[in-house]
């Protein structure tokens, strides 16, 4: 597969969220403002890239025993230091990151590419294979809480889009929205990208 | 070799004392910058709560002592050593008096502790201002108790016990609906979707405020 083959693989066609259903915890913990969904889509991106061409990298030497506390290890050595960097050089954006920066490390999806593709394949490959799975999950993320944060509180990153006339609905802001949303997009993607009949 | 017995115990030492090492480095090297960086956010909301008291004393904007930081607060704040508090505490000075108190306060909020900074009139039962230091709430719920309408509530209002009753006014104070208009003094806006931590940050005022205000009213700071 060529390289774009590989991101829009992982991007789309089996993407981590709708596909196979991994990273739902954090998909619907986050998406009540689009702000924490897009920091919380670039810390995913960057831990799962590196994650992923570190695994591939040592894929011939690890033992298959203790190759899942191999790939916790590394994603977890990656997560700290995007913690530890942006406390230093970005607090403000660290600040906001804070409470997901856990949640990185806790992410199905990060430990589902690094056994299905980068314990299989070369590192460039498995790079761009995390980057796409990064990116797709994060589209999710943005879709569901554009929806939460516009009917929740009236706004799309931050910026009030409603005027005083519009009464916030408290369900959106909710977890069980996130059920419904998550459970709608997935069922208009099953029904028209990949055409599954009832 | 990677079936053998002694090969995955090296290969995982191998392994972690690599990351480990890249992370002491990494941490190492950080550390002043993040401790520096922690403590100036720090001063600066010490020097927040206080900021609206200095204002009004020296005649300068809130505006310009905040801006003046660090001339300002190492002109105006002194930290207090109160043996039997066990709370940091800090004085706001302008010529040598003491126009108001500040102390760090903490109480448990609905997913773990919050810490926060509450500044006082020299007397202890006033609220002057408030800001959160850390909270763990949900984001976009519970973490919402940082917006300023919320900590604006709190502001200028008497937290202990009502001199002329000898009451504590803090029973009076009810929470009420984001979107509702406060019909009088004793109604508070809460976060929606978020009662508990509303509820917590309320609890904690009042736990920490007559905790403080017993334990000070009769001592000579």
């Amino acid at each position: 597969m060529t390289k774009k083959e590989i991101f829009l693989t992982a991007a789309f066609k089996e993407n981590s969220i709708w596909r196979q259903i991994l990273g739902i915890c954090s998909a619907l913990a986050v998406t009540n403002l689009m702000m924490n969904s897009l920091i919380m889509g670039l810390g995913v991106i960057f831990s799962l890239a590196l994650a992923n061409f570190s695994i591939s990298i040592i894929r011939f030497w690890t033992p298959r025993s203790v190759r899942m506390m191999v790939q916790t290890l590394i994603i977890a050595a990656y997560v700290i230091i995007v913690d530890i960097f942006l406390k230093a050089n970005m607090p403000e954006i660290s600040k906001q990151l804070g409470p997901y920066v856990g949640l990185i490390i806790t992410n199905c999806i990060l430990m589902g590419r690094a056994e299905a593709f980068a314990s299989q394949n070369n590192p460039l490959d498995s790079m761009v294979d995390g980057i796409g799975a990064g990116v797709g999950y994060t589209l999710v993320l943005l879709v569901i809480s554009f929806f939460r944060e516009l009917f929740g509180f009236g706004s799309v990153f931050g910026i009030k889009v409603f005027g005083a006339w519009w009464t916030n609905w408290s369900i959106m802001v909710m977890a069980p929205s996130a059920f419904f949303l998550l459970a709608i997009l997935i069922w208009i993607i099953n029904t028209h990208y990949y055409k599954v009949k009832a | 070799m990677k079936d053998s017995f002694w090969f995955p115990i090296v290969f995982m030492l191998i392994i972690v004392i690599i990351f480990a090492g890249i992370l002491s480095v990494m941490y190492r090297t950080s550390q002043p910058k993040i401790e520096a960086y922690q403590q100036e956010t720090y001063q600066k909301l010490i020097l927040g709560t206080v900021a609206a008291k200095l204002a009004e004393v020296t005649g300068e904007t809130q505006q310009i002592i905040m801006d003046s930081y660090p001339e300002s607060y190492q002109t105006h704040v002194q930290e207090l050593d109160i043996p039997g508090l066990e709370r940091r505490a800090f004085r706001a000075v302008v010529a040598d008096s003491t126009i108001a108190y500040c102390f760090e306060i903490g109480g448990k909020g609905l997913w773990g502790t919050m810490q926060a900074l509450v500044s006082t009139s020299t007397d202890f039962r006033t609220i002057l201002d408030l800001a959160l230091v850390s909270q763990q709430e949900t984001p976009g719920l519970g973490a919402r108790i940082e917006e300023d309408w919320f900590l604006a509530q709190f502001r200028n209002r008497l937290f202990v016990i009502n001199p002329e009753s000898d009451t504590d006014v803090t029973g009076s104070y009810e929470f009420i609906a984001e979107t509702q208009v406060p019909e009088n003094d004793g109604q508070l806006k809460r976060v929606t979707g978020a009662t508990i931590t509303s509820d917590a940050v309320l609890k904690m005022l009042r736990d920490e405020m007559n905790h403080i205000y017993n334990y000070l009213r009769n001592k000579s700071l």
